[in-house]
């Protein structure tokens, strides 16, 4: 289920007023009432593939009762082992099984030897790589002894496929969402009203920014050799919108969904394209992903302690697996690899925490040098797209020398050119918006700061009315789907 | 939770008149590249705010041509009349099933045909219709089957466009729009028929084409023929003729016929006639003056030889 479709639109009042309405007095019927509406949402898309969830959800549950009762330490790691195999291991095959296939023949065939081997037409299941991520900080967290395990089989169901967040986030840690289905909620007006205001944030960021920056992108991207250089690169900006939008608005509408229910959701994205270096980048954009590899990839491997050899290898491989995290393609490899390109040089001259403060804190503009870091790191990022978005490695550098031509000094232009003026305004609109509210949790927050309910309800009406006039009208699945 | 689920409702209605004054002053003012998701085609090509005008002074009609553009410009009224036949052509255009049910339900009763000839062009079934909603909107009054209309069609467009014909209506913005009997090109008779002469196709070929049929226009189409078999009205359905070449690029067209068959009388035209690519259409798929000048007397003929 889409959460840009009139089917949610009907499910999720439902599920509210049964939450709170028929199921309030009782914490384990709520969390039921979860389980249930999760795998409704879920099952909607192909029913199928629950039984992945379900069988993830009784593996990690047992092992955690396991892990409990076990003192061993070798016994311990052995049962630590089955859940990263099991959970690797669906995702391995789901996701990446035709890309070492394909690159095993391609690689024997280099060396002269011909393997005879199909690929398979495997259907990637929707929000594999979250949950899974999900489940396995749970049992990494229980095998650490940073959590007690639950016995309750019905409240961790519910904390794996917890319906706003299962199919792409924020990826949850255990110690943060789990202990939220142990307490009985109560219901927040300012807390549900706050919610409300997020997910129509989320909702103007895909349905207008996303999906109309979508049209323009996809044309320039699926078009490229008929453009010249300069349409490219507003091709290459229209596609960073639609991402930034088309994912950070996905998770604004689920972190809202969630305080509808009396849930707290980790902050995802942090205003990223206002960032003044990569690293500071990287602390602001995909937060759950980066602070997942963080917690239990980089810090595990050494981090950045230790030699320079173990920094660079740490952080290339930390760039390079989330990368390739986001999908089976060395297009997702090469996106991942430069920016670790990007990053080393802050981490080697220690300047990677330079950046940790407010930007332009306490004035409305920044100052010419942030300004100059902020244009900076976001035309390095804007670069890095190229491959994230490309068809293939030759793809992208075909789009990229396209773009080093002669015909970079020509006016853009491209299919559609007459209409993409209305969303160069909307996305200037956009970029205001977040930039006022910057300091906040989500732009849009900052409107509660205005006493007048007038006032607030106007300007969320003419949100409203925008959405209306100018969101794309083909429902159109999030990219993150396919991660 | 109460003070949330009233204050929730009062937002609501708020927003909905928010949006009800926006959509008023972006409707009249704001130029067109700024309003994709609204358009007002009033008075626009198929003269159908004529027509919809002059249905409301017809009734107890002999036969009552259906269909799309293909009925407005293939099933001319003068010739019916002058053969004695009282006729009235309710087509629209880019018409599929659903707008054609909605002015069933709207204007049935009131023109009580004996016969209703009902062209089943393939690439009607297929459409979303959303199009030939808004044109609907544009020029008809709103009323329940225009709400109806939007929420079968459910897309922003037919949303925005039936708010904004609402208070058009409410302010009267459409009383003073008159529309030309003749257009360019085209010319409007009394009766609801659009001919257009001297225009002739420059023939190209196409691409195959496989008829895909949208479920819900199905749907929409058998609650018409229910409609008709309620009330016991008969129903001819009929493929009127498009060009021999854009015809051939159909490679399904035989399974089209059988599906039409089982639901009642049919006849493809495009079998039983010859026609010149250029010099009886106008375009790809629509006769000229040349072509219906000869259609209709096969038509008449093929109407009375089944008496």
């Amino acid at each position: 289920m889409l959460f840009n479709s009139i089917d949610f639109a009907i499910f999720l009042p439902i599920v509210f007023v049964l939450y709170w309405f028929v199921t309030a007095k009782n914490l384990r019927l709520q969390n039921f009432l979860i389980v249930v509406a999760s795998y409704v949402f879920y099952g909607w898309w192909d029913w199928r593939f629950l039984s992945l969830i379900i069988f993830s959800t009784v593996v990690d549950y047992s092992i955690g009762v396991l892990l409990s009762k076990e003192e061993t330490t070798i016994k311990r790691k052995m049962l630590l082992w089955t859940s990263i195999v099991v959970n690797l291991g669906f995702l391995g095959f789901f996701k990446y099984y035709n890309f070492f296939l394909d690159n095993f023949i391609s690689a024997f065939s280099f060396f002269g030897m011909k393997i005879n081997s199909n690929s398979l037409n495997i259907i990637l299941p929707v929000g594999i790589s979250f949950y899974t991520f999900q489940t396995l900080s749970y049992t990494i967290d229980v095998y650490k002894k940073k959590l007690e395990p639950t016995r309750d089989i019905i409240t961790f169901s519910a904390f794996v496929s917890f319906f706003p967040q299962l199919v792409a986030g924020p990826i949850e840690r255990a110690t943060n969402l789990l202990p939220q289905f142990y307490k009985k909620r109560k219901f927040d007006y300012s807390k549900a009203v706050d919610g409300m205001r997020q997910i129509l944030w989320g909702l103007f960021k895909k349905i207008v920014i996303a999906d109309n920056c979508a049209q323009y992108a996809n044309e320039i991207f699926n078009n490229s050799n008929e453009y010249g250089g300069s349409t490219l690169v507003v091709g290459a900006l229209f596609f960073t919108f639609q991402i930034y939008c088309d994912f950070s608005g996905y998770s604004d509408i689920a972190i809202g969904t969630s305080r509808l229910f009396g849930f707290n959701l980790m902050q995802n994205f942090a205003f990223p394209y206002f960032s003044r270096d990569i690293a500071e980048f990287w602390r602001r954009w995909h937060i759950s992903l980066s602070t997942w590899f963080r917690d239990y990839l980089y810090i595990p491997l050494g981090g950045s302690r230790g030699g320079t050899w173990v920094k660079i290898r740490n952080t290339f491989i930390i760039f390079i697996v989330s990368g390739f995290w986001h999908g089976a393609n060395w297009t997702f490899i090469v996106w991942g690899a430069l920016n670790a390109v990007y990053f080393l040089p802050l981490l080697l001259r220690k300047k990677n925490r330079n950046n940790m403060g407010d930007i332009a804190h306490g004035k409305f503009l920044p100052s010419a040098k942030e300004f100059l870091s902020i244009l900076m790191t976001f035309m390095l990022t804007v670069f890095a797209w190229i491959f994230f978005r490309a068809e293939n490695m030759k793809h992208a550098f075909s789009f990229i020398s396209n773009i080093l031509s002669s015909s970079f000094f020509e006016m853009p232009n491209f299919n559609g050119i007459e209409n993409a003026i209305t969303v160069i305004i909307l996305v200037l609109l956009f970029v205001l918006i977040e930039w006022i509210g910057k300091t906040y949790q989500y732009a849009l927050s900052c409107i509660s700061l205005i006493s007048s309910r007038f006032v607030r309800w106007s300007v969320y009406s003419v949100i409203i009315f925008i959405m209306a006039m100018y969101m794309q009208t083909e429902e159109s699945p999030f990219i993150y789907f396919q991660f | 939770m109460k003070k949330f689920i009233f204050n929730l409702t009062i937002f609501l209605i708020y927003s909905f008149l928010i949006y009800l004054i926006a959509l008023f002053i972006w409707g009249n003012f704001a130029p067109n590249v700024l309003k994709p998701n609204l358009k007002y085609p009033i008075g626009s090509i198929g003269n159908l705010n004529t027509r919809l005008k002059e249905v409301k002074t017809v009734s107890d009609v002999d036969i009552l041509f259906l269909g799309s553009s293909h009925s407005i410009r293939g099933f001319n009224t003068k010739a019916f009349k002058n053969e004695g036949y009282k006729t009235f052509n309710l087509g629209t255009k880019a018409g599929t099933p659903l707008q054609t049910l909605t002015l069933l339900n709207r204007y049935l009763n009131q023109l009580k045909p004996k016969l209703v000839v009902y062209d089943v062009y393939p690439v009607t079934f297929e459409m979303d219709g959303v199009e030939a909603s808004l044109h609907l909107l544009a020029n008809d009054d709103i009323d329940y089957y225009s709400f109806e209309l939007a929420l079968k069609q459910n897309h922003i467009k037919t949303y925005n466009t039936l708010f904004y014909g609402a208070i058009r209506e409410l302010f009267r913005q459409n009383e003073s729009f008159k529309e030309d009997a003749v257009r360019d090109k085209d010319v409007y008779y009394s009766g609801g028929y659009v001919e257009r002469s001297n225009y002739y196709w420059q023939p190209h070929t196409f691409k195959s084409h496989n008829i895909e049929i949208n479920k819900k226009q199905l749907k929409y189409f058998e609650s018409i023929m229910k409609i008709f078999e309620s009330k016991n009205i008969e129903v001819i359905l009929v493929y009127a003729p498009i060009s021999p070449l854009y015809y051939s690029s159909f490679s399904n067209t035989k399974s089209f016929d059988s599906l039409m068959k089982s639901y009642s009388e049919y006849y493809n035209f495009n079998e039983t006639m010859r026609l010149n690519d250029s010099l009886h259409f106008y375009d790809s798929d629509h006769l000229n003056k040349a072509g219906v000048d000869k259609f209709t007397p096969k038509l008449i003929e093929t109407l009375e030889n089944r008496k």
